[in-house]
């Protein structure tokens, strides 16, 4: 210690005395990620968005996804559904069987999907019919104290029910706007959008799948994923306007159509048409620039006993890439295509159409009588990069993601033992990690929180409107 | 949208009348035989890109190389052959789950042995105004599981994966 407690010496402080200390002490990186990002233990760490109250009128996957990102990253959020009804996700796919109960008590036989599944989680679910005259205070009261709303109706139905940006700004100058739907204004602003059209209209779907002669036609993907992806470029959207209003106070308008955002995922696309005139095509599982860099059928499955044909019968496709020269020059003297290698030594070469179909080709007779497995393994052995396509049951038992808690197990307080994969597989976060509270609540659950607790309305209020089914 | 074989042959003294559906997933470039669903009938195909480029002509006493998915009898109402009937249709690859029920199945348990909850009937009423409590008790709420669920702990049943 120095003589004088007030200077302050570096020998005299916690941690490594020099360089070579500190090198030595210094954890190995997989140690230190485990420590920084220690799965299971999110909940003992702070939530980056505690205090945004945000409220949810959205329906299906597309804008309830864009609050959710924000519900899960600590944010409170109170979803309104329509009353004796719900969200009418819900009541879609997968079958009956599945179903979730309960739903309400108004409807006992009735539950929800499991579509419905990540797309609503840690949300209050409250119930209301906001277009109705009487209920307008209730919804304006819960506009003054939020931070802002997430709608998902036609453009210019929340302004004819006056509860649009105009008026909704006047009450809340610092209230940020969010409308998410299908095309936006413009002349094709009545159309509506799901997931399909926007990857059909946006031009997705016309470059997935393989071309019309092999057998192919436009794909969509077969989950909702420009839901999804839509949904998460409005959380940016409103994650900025939050950022932006820090500094100057207001709120803003986000009016994002999930038609255009689609476009986003096709790069190069329109720069390509607008310089050369040329429309881009399909190319299905291989790559437009690189070869070998594609999804192989391999002839054999790697569960050939498996009782789900998912297993039995599936899985028998295998990601091979080796577009380098020197990788390609490995996997030909693997595979035995000898006469390729010589034929296409450059990646320009081998990326030709032609060239392609002739790789393919060759590459799947040598996999011919070879299971996925195999073939992956021969790969990698050899330094090149092979991966099964694997599905949901192999992802689930993955190692790799169990252990960093991308998939992970939960008791939902009302729903039970819930596999979970979607929160915690949405990046990590050291700090302020995303959590899940529960996966989501029956509809008006929390309409006595809502109204009683958080508006003041006495229950007798409450049930009244409950009769009129306002609420 | 698929291309299709109406079967107007004679069959057990009326027009077959069947429509057998060439579904585009096994047809879009194709080139054989294929019998009817329902009188038998042996035609051949050949088509290109979706389009049928010839056929259908009759080949009868050939063996067909396939059959139809589906086929129905629209003129008989909703008379219809469903997708794998031994000889008259092809089985579905779809690949549905191994266990297919076709009703609902009330889970009370999910894969590695612990409850699940939230099933039908669900409470008769969720309190004022709908609102459920945070929390569904499963000892007072579904005791019957709860006995359950502690049987297989004691068997070991219960996996944390």
């Amino acid at each position: 210690m120095a003589k004088d407690p007030r200077e302050t010496r570096i020998e005299d402080l916690p941690g490594p005395k020099s360089k070579e200390e500190l090198e030595e002490m210094k954890m190995p990186y997989e140690e230190y990620c485990k420590a920084q990002f220690d799965p299971g233990n999110e909940f003992s760490k702070p939530q980056s968005l505690k205090g945004i109250r945000w409220l949810s009128t959205t329906m299906y996957i597309f804008t309830p996804h864009s609050v959710s990102n924000l519900a899960e990253l600590g944010a409170d959020v109170i979803k309104v559904e329509m009353p004796r009804m719900g969200d009418p996700m819900r009541h879609c796919a997968p079958f009956n069987e599945t179903y979730l109960y309960p739903l309400h008590d108004s409807r006992p036989m009735t539950g929800t999907g499991m579509g419905y599944l990540n797309a609503n989680p840690n949300e209050y679910h409250i119930t209301m019919d906001y277009h109705l005259p009487e209920m307008k205070e209730a919804f304006y009261s819960l506009v003054k104290m939020s931070d802002g709303l997430t709608e998902c109706y036609r453009p210019g139905t929340f302004d004819r029910w006056n509860q649009s940006f105009r008026f909704l700004q006047e009450m809340n100058p610092r209230f940020i706007y969010v409308w998410g739907g299908g095309f936006g204004y413009g002349p094709k602003c009545f159309g509506g959008s799901y997931d399909i059209l926007g990857q059909a209209h946006a031009g997705l779907a016309s470059v997935t799948g393989m071309h019309e002669y092999m057998g192919g036609h436009p794909l969509k993907h077969s989950n909702w994923c420009i839901d999804w992806y839509s949904g998460t470029q409005i959380t940016f959207g409103i994650l900025a306007a939050i950022h932006w209003r820090r500094k100057t106070g207001l709120g803003t308008m986000i009016e994002f159509s999930q038609v255009q955002a689609a476009t986003r995922c096709l790069g190069y696309a329109a720069p390509l048409y607008g310089r050369f005139g040329i429309v881009r095509q399909r190319w299905g599982n291989w790559d437009t620039q690189l070869c070998a860099h594609g999804i192989i059928l391999c002839g054999k499955s790697d569960f050939p006993d498996a009782e789900n044909p998912q297993d039995r019968l599936e899985a028998r496709y295998a990601m091979v890439s080796a577009f380098q020269d020197e990788d390609w020059k490995e996997l030909c003297a693997i595979t035995g295509m000898k006469d390729l290698m010589d034929k296409y030594k450059s990646n320009n070469e081998r990326a030709e159409g032609e060239a392609q179909i002739e790789i393919y080709a060759a590459l799947e007779k040598w996999a011919e009588d070879k299971s996925r497995g195999e073939v992956c393994k021969t790969l990698q052995d050899a330094g090149l990069l092979a991966e099964p396509v694997c599905n949901d049951r192999e992802y689930y038992e993955d190692e790799h993601w169990r252990m960093r808690g991308t998939v992970r197990w939960m008791d939902d307080p009302i729903f039970g033992d819930i596999l979970q994969h979607g929160t915690y597989a949405s990046g990590l976060l050291s700090k302020t990690p995303r959590r899940l509270f529960w996966i989501w609540r029956p509809v008006g659950a929390d309409n006595v929180k809502i109204y009683h607790e958080l508006l003041g309305y006495p229950t007798k209020t409450i049930e009244e409107w409950y009769e009129k089914a306002w609420l | 949208m698929c291309d299709i074989i109406w079967c107007k042959k004679d069959f057990e003294g009326k027009p077959c009348n069947t429509i057998n559906y060439l579904d585009p997933y096994c047809f879009w470039n194709w080139e054989g035989t294929i019998n009817c669903a329902e009188c038998g009938a042996v035609y051949y195909i050949h088509m290109i890109q979706g389009k049928m480029y010839r056929g259908p002509e009759d080949r009868p006493g050939e063996k067909p190389d396939t059959s139809p998915l589906y086929a129905d009898k629209p003129l008989e109402g909703y008379r219809f052959y469903g997708a794998g009937i031994p000889d008259r249709t092809r089985p579905f690859e779809c690949l549905p789950r191994h266990i297919y029920l076709g009703v609902p199945d009330m889970v009370k348990f999910s894969i590695r042995n612990r409850p699940v909850r939230g099933w039908r009937p669900q409470a008769p009423d969720g309190g004022i105004a709908g609102s459920y409590q945070f929390n569904w008790d499963l000892k007072r709420l579904s005791p019957d599981v709860y006995e359950e669920y502690q049987q297989k702990i004691k068997n070991g049943e219960v996996t944390e994966w």
